[in-house]
Order: C-alpha cells, then sequence, then structure tokens
C-alpha cells in the first residue's frame, strides 16, 4: 500500500493507519473534508513520521546538540538512513547513511550523529565532515541492544538541521 | 577474524582518476568491548574499544569519527573522497586505553 500525500514522500501502511486515525479526530470535531485536509497538512508539517523522544535522556542528547533547532524531517535527499526492518543479530546491524545536501566550503554537512533510542549509550557514534569528502555517504555496523528507533541526524554549517529515521527489529540482544 | 588488535586496511579502488568521487573502505581489528560482558568465569570484560578516528589526506584533517562501544567489533567505516590530489590517506584509530594504529595508503591516479 502506497498513498502519496502532499509533502511528495510515500506513505507506508504504518503511516497511513496513524494519519487516518488523526483524520478522523479531525472529521469528529469538524464538518466537513477541508478540516482533515488542514490536519493532514499540520501533521505533515510537524513531521507525522517522526517518533516520539522516548525519555529525558534522548531529550537531553538532542538539546546538546542542536538546542532548539527545528530537527527537519521527510526529505531523504537531504538525510536518507538505511537499516534493515529486522536485525536477527544485533551484533552486528548495517547502517547506511546518505545526503545528497552540498559539500562546499560556503554550505557542508558539518556532522551527522547516530543515536540508538534503548541503547545504554544513545548517542552511538558522531560523524565529523568536511567539503573535502565531496560526498556524504557513510556505512558502518552498530550494535543493538532491542527492537528501538534509530535516529541520524546531520547539521550543515549553515545551522540547518535534518533527520532520518529507522525502526529497527532486533531478534538477538547485541549489547549485553 | 584472526589478525591482531589494531591490524587495519583501508582499500581504494584500483583505477582513480583525478577529481573522482571515489569510495574508501576500512576496517580496524578490535574487540569493540562494551564492559557489559563477563567472561564464563563470572570476570567482568573492561570496556575496551575505538572512540576515535581521524583521516587525514595529504596531511590535511578531513573527517573526524566519534565512537562509542556501540559500534560493532572489529569496525567498518567507508565513506566518500574527493580525490583531487595525489597524496596520502591516513587514517589514526585511537581507543579507550589510548592506543593508537595507523594506516596509510596513496591516493594516485591511472594515467589514460
Amino acid at each position: 500500500l502506497e498513498v502519496t500525500v502532499p509533502f511528495g514522500q510515500p506513505f507506508n501502511r504504518r503511516d497511513f493507519v496513524r494519519a487516518a486515525s488523526l483524520v478522523a479526530v479531525g472529521l469528529a470535531g469538524a464538518s466537513g473534508v477541508s478540516a482533515s485536509e488542514r490536519l493532514l497538512a499540520v501533521t505533515a508539517v510537524t513531521g507525522l513520521r517522526d517518533p516520539e523522544v522516548p525519555n529525558e535522556e534522548i531529550a537531553r542528547i538532542l538539546k546538546e546538540l542542536f538546542g532548539s533547532r527545528p530537527i527537519r524531517s521527510g526529505d531523504k535527499s537531504k538525510m536518507a538512513l538505511d537499516m534493515p526492518a529486522v536485525a536477527e543479530d544485533g551484533r552486528v546491524v548495517p547502517v547506511i547513511i546518505e545526503s545528497n545536501l552540498p559539500m562546499t566550503p560556503e554550505n557542508y554537512v558539518k556532522a551527522v550523529h547516530l543515536i540508538v533510542d534503548h541503547n545504554p549509550d544513545p548517542h552511538l557514534a558522531a560523524f565529523h565532515l568536511t567539503p573535502a569528502l565531496g560526498t556524504v555517504s557513510i556505512q558502518t555496523r552498530i550494535k543493538m541492544k532491542r527492537t528501538t528507533w534509530v535516529r541520524a541526524i546531520l547539521e550543515t554549517s549553515t545551522g540547518e538541521v535534518w533527520a532520518d529515521y529507522a525502526r529497527v527489529n532486533v531478534t538477538l540482544n547485541g549489547c549485553g | 577474524m584472526s589478525s591482531a588488535v589494531g591490524d587495519a586496511r583501508i582499500r581504494l579502488p584500483d583505477r582513480i582518476a583525478r577529481g573522482d568521487a571515489v569510495i574508501v573502505n576500512s576496517i580496524i581489528s578490535h574487540p569493540m568491548d562494551t564492559g557489559f560482558f563477563r567472561t564464563a568465569e563470572g570476570q567482568p570484560i573492561p570496556a575496551w574499544f575505538i572512540k576515535n578516528v581521524v583521516v587525514t589526506y595529504g596531511g590535511q584533517e578531513i573527517a573526524r569519527f566519534e565512537w562509542t562501544s556501540g559500534i560493532s567489533r572489529d569496525p567498518v567505516v567507508s565513506f566518500m573522497l574527493k580525490a583531487d590530489k595525489e597524496a596520502p590517506l591516513t587514517m589514526v584509530w585511537t581507543d579507550n586505553k589510548g592506543s593508537t594504529f595507523t594506516k596509510s595508503v596513496d591516493v594516485t591516479f591511472a594515467s589514460a
């Protein structure tokens, strides 16, 4: 099932169910299609697809890294995190991080942070980059304790913050 | 992996032309112990992991990675490089015990 939504991202079934329930709430409170369309537009802007911040530790990490800057998401050309939906061995989970953002001295991706919500040490890695790399494409392998969201969040030299998220189902605990 | 701790490899494409965007693949042998595990005899295994990787190209720092023990055993990392000069590409891995491991490869351009 794929449905195209106004901001141009493919919708998976999970998001569709969430959106549908939000729209249903909107319909209950107001009449007509326009209200539900308005609500859908709002949820798109605020990141319908974004995972909730699960606890104070993640909230603190995000605040220390990005302060009050908005963490934008939903544009795979700016930040794409590619991980398996199911990781049978949590000791070795592949990660691919890619961005098409420019890498010029005037404007470049200066850091990519990898945060695993329910790992013992959630801020797993920081990759500090320079324009000399030319392209943002990083691959590595990480450990995951259990099923959780993984956040890849980049910041540019001009202060923009872009994120992508992956929900990974972990079968075997890789952290002890 | 049977190699000794700190054994590292960096792989570049066989043929590189000036200005190419090339992929750099690296691996280093390291246990990346989290400190959460115990031996079969019940002794705790202390944390021992690569915490810092510095990449230089022609002596200039072009990337720096800060890691935790959440990176898998025998860490691999791949990244892109804009090959705009013939110069050594060097990676220095530093672990939480202060050991450093260095590997260098030369970026050279194939003559057409």
